[in-house]
């Protein structure tokens, strides 16, 4: 029997198409098919320079990065006779071995996963983590990617995070006063600086925040009820009396509804990414005549061709990670 | 009756209409589509650095389409920001209202989607297309007289 193990696996061996002979349970014979992700790099490389080509071999291990450099680069050394200070061989030597861990520890997740243990694949990452910290040392990627100045940031309608990250402390938390965020001891994070890394650091603040509040509402639970079975605004359509035409004897009987007034409001609340805000005009039955959703996603992306000119095609997503966006809300 | 922002544009003779306070206290102001573009830029001046929410909607099917603007004034560390609502209501047939974005750049995206969904046009607005809905769709969906095409549900007999 002649099975196909298609393109995509459930691990992350990539796009691998294997054409398998059966006999039952046994293997007889195995048949790989490659190409899937054949981009024509060597074609390319006969029209670039050494320094044009050194983007596109890290796309060929993704995992391992700096060895694909080093191979495109130790090349035309050995080709010229070209001389590398000892110093340069010394720090080449740190980044490959960094980098293999990484590739080792990267390779170890699937693996396991594979096998059959599920968790590791989880640890691998957090240990890839400090490796990735010593990268980003040594090629700045964070720091100073993405700078929103303060008069920027306010004409552009930014909120959340990307606000309190250019040295505004505002919070609709401590600004508006709602639910009863007031009974609480906790500080409003903010950063001068307007970067990438003054946005991590500003969310990092903020989950410490919360975890204070949430100790501390835990604590000052009150007693007492959970509804407030005082209010009676039910929807003016009458129920139908059990001898008139309209009676329905099978369906469900609908649930009472609350009838919004014919009123209009802006509420708004401090969603994690920005401020999210409705804007109802009620009329007199369950239905709302408009319900205007402002999404912070939204307003945060407008800022975004601003951000990333004269910034390097790797800063992009960069910057659009600082920026935090979901496109549910963004598309809604 | 008026609020203090009402006063004050009074005093300084600005054409305005005020149109009471919302639920929440929030003073409203109606402001004519030709004057829009001088008295957002005196607001600005006044202090309302921050455009909250840019909405539209419909006021009656066959009526007037309402575009409204919330403003606050942002600065650190302030408990209660003053606010101000203000609706500039255009005709159905030629729904035009000068854009502001130059004063307030927050207005790019939203005054996008108002023109996407109802239809309302915002002149000097540098890319006014379609953002939501893809751009060769016909029609304004958030209108009340808005019909869906090809949209059928089946319906039991009663």
């Amino acid at each position: 029997m002649i099975v196909n193990m298609g393109p995509h696996h459930p691990s992350m061996h990539g796009v691998l198409r294997l054409i398998v002979t059966l006999d039952g349970e046994d293997v007889i014979d195995c048949e790989p098919i490659l190409g899937y992700l054949h981009r024509g790099m060597e074609k390319i490389a006969e029209n670039r320079t050494i320094i044009q080509y050194l983007p596109y071999v890290t796309r060929w291990d993704y995992l391992a990065t700096m060895f694909t450099e080093a191979i495109t680069v130790n090349g035309p050394e050995q080709l010229g006779n070209i001389q590398v200070p000892k110093r340069a061989s010394y720090i080449r030597v740190i980044m490959l071995e960094l980098s293999r861990i990484a590739s080792h520890l990267l390779w170890l997740g699937p693996f396991m996963a594979d096998i059959g243990a599920q968790t590791p694949f989880f640890y691998i990452f957090r240990e890839r983590e400090f490796i990735y910290d010593l990268f980003e040392a040594a090629t700045e990627r964070v720091e100073g990617v993405g700078v929103v100045d303060v008069k920027e940031v306010i004409n552009w309608g930014l909120s959340g995070p990307m606000l309190r990250a250019s040295g505004i402390q505002w919070d609709l938390r401590k600004v508006d006063n709602y639910e009863c965020y007031e009974e609480f001891h906790w500080e409003v994070q903010w950063q001068k600086e307007g970067d990438s890394l003054a946005r991590y650091l500003v969310r990092i603040g903020e989950m410490v925040e919360s975890i204070k509040i949430i100790q501390q509402a835990l604590e000052g639970l009150p007693g007492g009820p959970y509804e407030n079975l005082e209010i009676r605004c039910f929807d003016r359509e009458k129920e139908p009396e059990w001898n008139e035409f309209e009676y329905r004897f099978i369906s469900k009987k609908s649930s009472p509804s609350f009838e919004l007034p014919k009123q209009e409001l802006y509420v708004r609340i401090e969603a994690p990414k920005g401020e999210l805000g409705i804007f109802i005009i009620g009329d007199q039955n369950g239905f709302p005549w408009r319900w205007k959703i402002h999404p912070p996603g939204f307003i945060n992306l407008q800022i975004l061709p601003q951000l990333v000119k004269r910034m390097k095609l790797a800063d992009i997503m960069t910057i659009l990670g600082s920026i935090d966006i979901i496109m549910g809300e963004v598309d809604r | 009756m008026q609020g203090p922002l009402s006063a004050w544009l009074v005093k300084h003779g600005l054409v305005h209409r005020s149109l009471g306070f919302d639920y929440q206290g929030i003073e409203t102001l109606q402001i004519k589509s030709e004057d829009w573009h001088s008295i957002a830029v005196i607001l600005y001046v006044y202090g309302y650095n921050y455009l909250r929410s840019q909405c539209a909607y419909d006021v009656a099917p066959g009526g007037l389409l309402a575009s409204v603007y919330h403003l606050t004034r942002i600065e650190s560390g302030i408990d209660q920001p003053e606010e101000v609502c203000i609706k500039v209501y255009v005709p159905r047939k030629n729904p035009r209202i000068p854009s502001i974005f130059w004063v307030w750049k927050s207005a790019d995206f939203q005054e996008r989607e108002s023109y996407d969904m109802l239809g309302i046009s915002y002149e000097n607005h540098p890319r006014l297309k379609r953002i939501l809905m893809p751009e060769s769709w016909i029609g304004w969906p958030l209108r009340k007289d808005y019909i869906a095409p090809n949209f059928y549900e089946i319906q039991d007999a009663y």
